[in-house]
């Protein structure tokens, strides 16, 4: 075995369990963390695979970044006890009907003889992944989808300051269902006493 | 007919169908997850983890292929993969600013 196969292994082994952890742990900020695991794992065999920007982005931005806001999220909404069956009846036993199906299906057609790859293209291998390849790709051919991406980040990024700004509407419901119904006239009244004193 | 599912790695080669195997297995994990727990923040945690197994798979077949294609669109998967997670976070903190939610099933002011 070569030290490529032996690496790939052991990231391999590491990613499964860590995707096992998602899914077992009982408490969200473990399956984030287990999350980061998995997502370290598989940057790894990016690399392996000469996928060297990848590789980056995918520490810095998804294990760094989008993870951290995960673990900001956990942090700020603090531990949610989950209770552990749904209000579908027979909700586990149809998740597992599908997945088997799923599962069987993918590894039947992975494992089997039935799937053949095409030939390689002619490329040069030794700038195979790298920055400016990825540069000239994304700026020439993809800049259309490029720029859809960056659009698509502008969206999101207005729609989540609008969503958890927390204005005026969020405050009010949260104010009626701590003091039930019937007490909404109380505050207008505590509010003009407030304006005049 | 030579195999061409042998990616050649250094000093030896990989096959893509062991990757592929172990994408496969992190997408079922991620599937389960979304399908069996019920805390709305572990279903979009297991949501990215099914959009890293189809990472891995664009990867591996960029890999493959010699075409640089592949990579490229693993990257407009994490962008959207980032706003999918930063919109929807933003929804989970609003609701969580209401009331508390320990089970999706709870949701279903809308259902009329």
């Amino acid at each position: 075995m070569s030290l490529p196969q032996v690496v790939f292994w052991v990231m391999a082994v590491v990613a499964v369990l860590g995707g096992l952890g998602v899914v077992a742990f009982r408490r969200p900020i473990n399956s984030v963390l287990s999350l980061v695991a998995v997502m370290l794992a598989l940057s790894v065999i990016f690399l392996e695979l000469s996928a060297q920007f990848v590789f980056a982005v995918q520490v810095i931005v998804y294990a760094g970044a989008v993870m951290v806001l995960f673990l900001f999220v956990v942090a700020l909404l603090g531990p949610v006890r989950e209770r552990s069956t749904g209000r579908v009846p027979f909700h586990r036993g149809v998740a597992a009907v599908v997945v088997l199906a799923f599962a069987g299906l993918l590894i039947a057609f992975i494992t089997s003889a039935g799937i053949r790859f095409r030939a390689p293209e002619q490329a040069s291998l030794a700038v195979f992944g790298t920055v400016q390849q990825i540069g000239a790709g994304l700026f020439t051919t993809y800049l259309y989808p490029f720029e859809l991406t960056s659009i698509l980040l502008l969206v999101a990024a207005v729609g989540a300051i609008y969503l958890s700004r927390g204005g005026q509407a969020a405050s009010e419901v949260r104010g009626r269902e701590l003091r039930g119904p019937g007490a909404a006239p109380a505050t207008d009244a505590n509010e003009k006493e407030d304006r005049r004193a | 007919m030579p195999d061409y599912g042998q990616i050649p790695v250094g000093s030896g080669t990989l096959d893509a169908r062991l990757i592929l195997g172990l994408a496969a297995v992190l997408f079922i994990l991620g599937a389960v997850g979304v399908l069996v727990r019920r805390n709305p923040l572990v279903i979009l945690v297991c949501i990215e983890l099914m959009l890293n197994a189809a990472n891995l798979t664009l990867i591996t077949f960029a890999a493959q292929l010699h075409n640089l294609e592949g990579q490229l669109f693993a990257l407009m998967t994490m962008t959207v993969a980032a706003a999918e997670a930063v919109v929807g976070l933003a929804i989970l903190v609003d609701i969580f600013r209401v009331r508390d939610v320990d089970d999706v099933d709870q949701l279903s002011d809308l259902k009329g």
